[in-house]
């Protein structure tokens, strides 16, 4: 078979590249279903009125043994699997990750005063939390890019 | 910093998917290695060094003649 010609070809190496290469697509396979089981989830049994993108989050409403379930998720998802991540990269995407992190931590720390100021000067509504993490999420996936970009 | 990676490399016909495997990292860290974008940390150059059989120093070079 091609594929088995193919496979006999590599070097040790690269061999070792290719395992290396399918356990980071694992790693985001992973983290792919865990986000579509929490997101899927969310949707099908909301029972409020309210929508976390659209306004309204805080009269969203799920059962309550669902809630518990899709909160150890998303500490799973938000703080396991990265942690699990950071270990298996090397030094050169853990410093890129860093810095991605770096960038949604300070811009959490610099844009809710900013926010709060703005809003107490009549320019913004009220900062709210949706809204918090939304610039943390962007941030952090800005900064990343900028890190792959010059690193 | 400066390196001799790509040479060294190219001596032994490796390509940079193989020096990644032997060294345990992805190969964007050996090309940014190579390319003096990233510097590796102590126990990769130590690795590195083991690996062709070398000084630290022979290997990299952080232009400071002293």
């Amino acid at each position: 078979m091609i594929w088995n010609s193919n496979e006999e070809k590599l070097g040790p190496g690269e061999e070792r590249t290719r395992q290396r290469q399918r356990r980071q697509v694992l790693f985001i396979g992973l983290a792919g279903v865990i986000g579509g089981v929490i997101g899927g989830a969310t949707g099908f049994f909301d029972q409020g009125d309210g929508n976390l993108f659209a306004g309204g989050w805080e009269n969203l409403k799920l059962p309550p043994v669902l809630a518990l379930v899709l909160a150890v998720m998303l500490i799973g998802a938000f703080v396991a699997l990265p942690l699990w991540g950071f270990r298996m990269v090397d030094d050169y995407k853990r410093e890129q990750n860093f810095i991605g992190f770096t960038g949604g931590c300070v811009s959490v720390l610099a844009g809710y005063p900013v926010w709060a100021v703005l809003y107490a000067g009549g320019f913004v509504p009220p900062p709210h939390a949706f809204g918090i993490f939304g610039i943390a999420y962007v941030s952090m996936i800005l900064s990343f890019l900028y890190a792959r970009w010059r690193l | 910093m400066k390196n001799r990676l790509k040479v060294l490399r190219a001596e032994r016909d490796w390509s940079q998917a193989e020096l990644a495997g032997r060294l345990d990292v992805s190969r964007q860290a050996v090309n940014a290695i190579e390319t003096g974008k990233h510097d590796p940390s102590l126990p990769l150059a130590f690795r590195i060094a083991r690996l062709f059989d070398m000084r630290i120093e022979d290997i990299f070079d952080d232009g400071d003649p002293a």
